[in-house]
């Protein structure tokens, strides 16, 4: 084994270049000669008929090139699930902001004008806007589905306690900072060279090739970097590389589609909004017998991920906690909204959402502490540490996190302190929660867990690897080189990740699912690891030849007959790999230790014996079995798992939150990049806290979203971030399913943003109990803005109101 | 008018650059992307709102010392920087490599998209050129700027860490005496742009800016922008005139006279901040929370009272403080008192040719307890959901003086007259407050909007007065 060799914070491998400004987007390329910018007619409605499309005045001003619709696409329909989205609208717009034509034009002046001269006819139809409406209409996406385990309903019937209640989740904005953006150059003989900030490149290239009617050997597409995707680039970008791509053909030059803020949170969709009805049956001790849960999500006008959205939410209801009889059914609607798409956690959020909410409120039902309630129900082995779905959790430390928290983050002693502080009414409310999450690592659908890589080393014993991952910043390429500098004991500064390119990685899964470091990680290792086996080999047989007969030593020629690798670079049988060592930029036999040589050296040896230096390696998730039917059966590889301790103070007059304090302790196994890790972690848990708190999608009665830019979708700014926060990662060695012992980080921290939301739940039950001596269990939907908030501390003061 | 230029002068990065018909009436981050070939500043929301695009601005008006502020490039039109100086991202390496600023960025991990990293550079290099700061200091610097990856952390610590003694000088790096010498020269003479769509007059008296804008009726007149800059990117705009008044020199001052400020037309916000940390820190206090230090530093407090907006942050504070504007037209000048100014939504008192030239505005007397609220979804780089001011004097537990602003609740910011004609002379007591909560519920009428519903505002406008006098009554 070579030792690790690079420092366990390595800088992101474009960090150098990002705060230089130099690293480059799609937007930052160079503009061609004759290169048109490319701008979309959008529909206003909700949904209406269209009657007629006129572009002729549009094609009159001087500057627009061409205006393509729907008639000028060989194939209209896309969906990663269903095939049923129109690239463009055909007879019928069916949300707000469904782009019904494009545009290309010589400049953008020319391009607004062109978007504004398209004329189109509508007739306005009754659009469906709400869960309710789509249940009374049984406008569905998909049918039910279900998973259960035990006899939800007749033990819930039994139980000795009960609540019941609804959950409303609403949605979420990436707000990536890149807005989405592609060029697409048309080569000779008809090839396009699509660049997109894509997070799934090898879907982008397929959606050009059937909307344009070309062989999918005729598209490339390339992802060098994404300024944020966040899931919302993982279906939603190939779209806009279509639409270049339109212009392109029909112009035959080169075409650039960069949205604006407003048209990318008009016209592409957000976290699925969620209205979970559910029963809760527990004991006097608060440990949970029974819960029956009905999830609707809103699916917005097309299918989009929603299905597998809903999937992962049905998958995540249970969290952290043992539920021995429970059923989960999961019903996606259709509405006319965007298309509601992933977005970290996928659906992951909604259903631990629902449980972490259900237990604060069972602690105030029976007036327990909600961590002892939590402690209560949490898995542990041997006969409360298998999932509703049937997969057994191995090396869980879900228990260990909480007493480690609970000690850490002195959650006993500032429990009493808040009961005191609490009681003064001058006092603005404080909350204090300690959540957890339990986060499955895997793709729900089987075949997406595959990765493939291919490693080139060139002479001078540098390395290129290219793989299916793409980087949004998260890290995936410092990761990669890692393993493989690692691989080959080499300095991080002889591996470089190159740019995502589907004429490199074929096929590939989106980076998503908090994957990428795995599949193609592991991929890359498949691939380092037969060329090591083949240097290896050959470094053995070297030592068994005079220096000066070396191949390289005589450029090739009058030497010895030239070494061959067979067998022995196949299997491990033939050949003891850990003979030869790979460490701080040399090679040497264990049988031989002053024969010590570069690995460049080894590298030209292994070229003037014709070996081959390159390789391509393919790697897929073993052992899953979930079946989708029967909601049943080993659904991840493992789980990432966590617990975050945040305080809040409510404003009494307002309804404003202060985040005061959070403490996290997640188990990321052995992360391969300390620091990255971390910065997922922060990163992710401020994402959700923005989620449930400030962030909140205003839509009118119409059905159109007003809430679309900064100045009025407000993510968490640097003053919103925890005055104290404090973030651990646990030593967890256990992980021995995936590559390196490491654990995926991308998207379960997030879900630790709902210590802050039943914080602030928790601070509502303290001023119920100064007010009126007794606690509730009150409803608060996600976001808990600050109007939610203030609606619960005064529900007196807004009833006076609205009887006004 | 004298000699008149018509093109505009602005240094990029120490080079000089001269701009005439469309590329002038660009915006500064467009024409630096798409023009100039300096990609790293970055647009993402093209109206102010997240800091991608910050660069540094410097200039020599109203007789300052030139000092390298952030602003928003994405919003600014390069024929307003006529006279300036920018540094962009490209410009903060130094010859030996990395400034510390991006060193310390980089061994922080404050980066992981990229994309809003350029403008967190160029926001933490303005903020540790001023000295080392406190966490908090080092927020109010970072209050322009969105990040979406890090959780800002990183971004933090990467600003403590640098050491501001070692920092290079930006201002000795990119001014000099020569460059000092051709701007004062050029910035003395007025200028006129055209575009094939667009005239940008910018007059250097305000008598020729009367004469303009009797001219050029249905121009747009321009303090500093920061609205309309918005309202172009977004395609709302319809102006094809803009009268800007950059040029003249009059226009910048701000001073004390006994009891009053008076402010001129172009003196930033960031500027009457300054200015009113001593005198009037509750003002001081309220700007801390006014849009971002981006817009601050373009970002006029005459821009903030002409453009009348109902939630307006500096308008309750001007009306309780008996603010005035002093306006200039064709037939002479006039002072109106702030709340005569407001005729409907957005609609001023106003000539068509009158210009407001300052304001003034009293400090508070000893003995008035003057404080101001915004409630707003988030509490910084926000637009209020309800603003609000109030001031009360009390003699011996009468009151003898109120005067009660708010903002937020109707097509204007109002003063509350009939609540203060009702509180005068009256001793403060909870059944007093309860009562003049009621007239004051009577007064507003307030509107459901994408920040809130009309009750909200309606108990959030009765939490606030009540906090406010249960606290006076506290003093008491």
């Amino acid at each position: 084994m070579s030792k690790l060799e690079t420092p366990l914070s390595a800088p992101h491998d474009s960090a150098v270049t990002h705060v230089q400004g130099t690293s480059e987007f799609v937007d930052d390329r160079a503009f061609l000669y004759g290169e048109l910018h490319v701008g979309l007619v959008l529909s206003p409605h909700a949904r209406a008929r269209i009657l007629a499309i006129d572009t002729t005045r549009a094609l009159g001003i001087p500057g627009v090139e061409t205006v393509q619709t729907h008639q000028d696409l060989s194939h209209h329909y896309w969906g990663t699930i269903f095939t049923e989205q129109p690239f463009l609208a055909i007879d019928e717009v069916k949300y707000a902001g469904e782009v019904v034509a494009v545009v290309g034009a010589v400049t953008r002046k020319a391009l607004i004008q062109g978007i504004r001269a398209v004329q189109v006819d509508y007739e306005l139809l009754p659009p469906i806007l709400s869960v309710d409406e789509a249940i009374a209409a049984k406008s569905y996406i998909g049918g039910e589905r279900f998973i259960k385990r035990g006899e939800a309903e007749a033990t819930y019937a039994n139980a000795p306690f009960k609540l019941e209640g609804r959950q409303v989740i609403r949605g979420a904005e990436h707000f990536y900072l890149e807005n989405q953006a592609a060029i697409v150059y048309p080569k000779e003989d008809g090839l396009m060279e699509v660049h997109s900030s894509t997070q799934h490149p090898t879907e982008t290239q397929h959606l050009v090739a059937e909307a344009l009617g070309l062989q999918q050997n005729e598209v490339i597409c390339i992802a060098k970097r994404l300024g944020g995707g966040f899931g919302g680039k993982e279906t939603q970008a190939a779209p806009f590389a279509v639409y270049a791509a339109l212009v392109a053909r029909a112009t035959g030059k080169p075409a650039r589609i960069v949205l604006s803020k407003d048209e990318d949170m008009i016209i592409t969709g957000k976290r699925n909004p969620f209205q979970i009805d559910y029963k809760v049956g527990f004991d006097g001790l608060g440990q949970i017998i029974a819960l029956d849960a009905k999830l609707y999500g809103d699916g917005g006008a097309y299918a989009d991920l929603s299905p597998a959205i809903m999937e992962r939410a049905m998958l995540h209801s249970d969290n952290a906690y043992f539920i021995p009889n429970m059923r989960v059914v999961g019903q996606v609607c259709r509405t006319n909204y965007h298309s509601h798409t992933a977005f970290r956690g996928f659906g992951g959020p909604k259903g631990v959402a629902l449980i972490e909410g259900i237990i604060e409120d069972i602690a105030i039902a029976l007036n327990l502490d909600a961590l002892d309630v939590r402690k209560l129900n949490c898995y542990r082995g041997p006969d409360r540490d298998v999932t509703h779905y049937g997969q057994k959790l191995e090396n869980n430390v879900l228990p260990q996190l909480f007493d480690e928290l609970e000690q850490s983050c002195d959650y006993r002693a500032r429990r009493e302190a808040l009961n005191v502080w609490n009681q003064n009414p001058r006092n603005h409310p404080r909350g204090l929660s300690l959540t957890a999450v339990k986060f499955g690592i895997s793709f729900t659908t089987r075949f997406l867990n595959q990765g493939n890589a291919l490693i080139n080393v060139h002479r001078d014993g540098t390395i290129q690897v290219s793989t299916g991952a793409v980087e949004m910043g998260q890290g995936v390429n410092s990761r990669i080189a890692r393993l493989v500098a690692d691989e080959f004991g080499l300095p991080l500064r002889s591996v470089k990740v190159m740019a995502t390119s589907t004429e490199k990685n074929a096929n590939t899964s989106p980076t998503a699912a908090s994957t990428g470091t795995d599949l193609n990680g592991a991929a890359a290792c498949v691939a380092a690891g037969k060329i090591k086996r083949r240097l290896a080999a050959l470094m053995q047989k070297l030592t068994e030849i005079p220096l000066d007969k070396w191949a390289s030593k005589t450029a090739g020629f009058g030497t010895m007959p030239e070494i061959e690798v067979g067998a022995e670079a196949e299997s491990s049988d033939a050949f003891d790999i850990d003979a030869i060592v790979f460490e701080s930029g040399l090679v040497y036999a264990k049988s031989h230790p002053d024969l010590r040589i570069p690995f460049s050296a080894l590298v030209s040896e292994a070229y003037f014996n014709r070996i081959s230096v390159s390789e391509y390696g393919h790697y897929k998730i073993a052992d899953l079995g979930f079946n989708k039917l029967t909601g049943e059966g080993r659904a991840f590889l493992y789980f990432s798992q966590g617990v975050a301790a945040s305080e809040v103070e409510v404003n009494q007059i307002t309804g404003e939150v202060k985040v005061l304090r959070t403490d996290i302790l997640m188990d990321l196994g052995r992360p391969i990049n300390h620091a990255l890790d971390v910065g997922q972690v922060a990163g992710a848990f401020i994402q959700g806290m923005g989620w449930v708190t400030t962030e909140a999608l205003f839509y009118n009665a119409k059905g159109q979203l007003l809430s679309h830019a900064p100045s009025t979708y407000k993510i968490p700014s640097v003053h919103d971030i925890p005055r104290n926060f404090k973030i651990d990662l646990l030593e967890n060695h256990g992980n021995h399913r995936n590559i390196k012992g490491t654990k995926a980080a991308g998207e379960p921290p997030l879900l630790l943003c709902f210590s802050v939301w039943n914080a602030i739940r928790d601070a509502i039950r303290y001023h119920g109990l100064r007010r009126h001596g007794r606690a509730d269990v009150v409803a608060m939907p996600i976001p808990a803005t600050a109007e939610t908030i203030l609606r619960a501390l005064k529900p007196e003061a807004f009833a006076a109101c609205e009887g006004l | 008018m004298k000699s008149t230029r018509n093109a505009a002068v602005v240094y990029i990065n120490s080079k000089r650059h001269e701009l005439r018909g469309e590329e002038a009436f660009m915006m500064l981050a467009d024409y630096l992307r798409y023009s100039a070939g300096l990609t790293g500043t970055k647009i993402v929301c093209a109206e102010g709102d997240c800091g991608a695009c910050s660069v540094l601005k410097a200039s020599y008006f109203g007789g300052r010392p030139a000092t390298f502020e952030p602003v928003n490039a994405c919003i600014v039109m390069m024929a307003q920087l006529d006279g300036c100086h920018i540094v962009t991202v490209e410009g903060l390496k130094t010859d030996e490599g990395l400034s510390p600023v991006q060193d310390a960025m980089v061994r922080c991990h404050a980066s992981q998209c990229g994309y809003c990293t350029p403008g967190f550079a160029i926001a933490i290099t303005n903020c540790v050129a001023r000295g080392k700061q406190s966490e908090q200091g080092i927020k109010n610097a970072l209050t322009g700027n969105l990040c979406r990856c890090t959780g800002y952390s990183p971004l933090i610590e990467a600003a403590m860490m640098v050491d501001a003694e070692a920092l290079p000088s930006i201002e000795s790096r990119y001014l000099s005496a020569v460059k000092h010498e051709d701007l004062q020269g050029i910035t003395a003479q007025a200028l006129h742009l055209s575009s094939e769509s667009h005239t940008f007059f910018a007059p250097t008296t305000i008598k020729d800016a009367v004469k303009l804008r009797k001219a050029h009726s249905g121009s747009r007149l321009l303090a500093s922008g920061t609205d309309i800059g918005v309202m172009i990117n977004k395609g709302k705009s319809t102006d094809a005139v803009f009268i800007s008044l950059h040029l003249i020199e009059g226009l910048y001052a701000i001073r004390r006279e006994g009891t009053r400020f008076h402010v001129g037309a172009r003196v930033t916000l960031s500027e009457v901040h300054d200015a009113c940390q001593d005198l009037i820190p509750e003002f001081a206090k309220l700007l801390n929370i006014f849009a971002s230090p981006q817009i601050k530093n373009i970002g006029t407090l005459i821009g903030n009272v002409a453009n009348g907006s109902p939630i307006g942050d500096t308008l309750p504070f001007l009306m309780v403080a008996n603010a005035t504007v002093h306006t200039v037209n064709s037939r002479g000048e006039r002072t109106i008192p702030i709340e005569s100014l407001y005729v409907g939504y957005r609609q001023l008192a106003l000539q068509s040719d009158e210009i407001i030239s300052s304001i003034s505005f009293d400090v508070p007397k000893l003995n008035e307890t003057l404080k101001l609220y915004k409630a707003s979804q988030r509490k910084d780089l926000d637009i209020a959901t309800v603003s609000c001011a109030f001031s009360v004097r009390q003699a011996r537990g009468t009151i003898t003086e109120a005067r009660l602003a708010v903002g937020g609740v109707g097509a204007t910011v109002i003063r509350l007259t009939e609540v203060e004609a009702f509180l005068l002379g009256k001793i403060l007591s909870e059944d007093l407050i309860e009562a003049s909560s009621q007239l004051l519920q009577q007064s507003i009428k307030p509107l459901s909007d994408v920040r809130g519903t009309n009750s909200y505002r309606r108990v959030l406008v009765d939490g606030l007065f009540r906090k406010y006098f249960s606290e006076l009554g506290g003093q008491v």
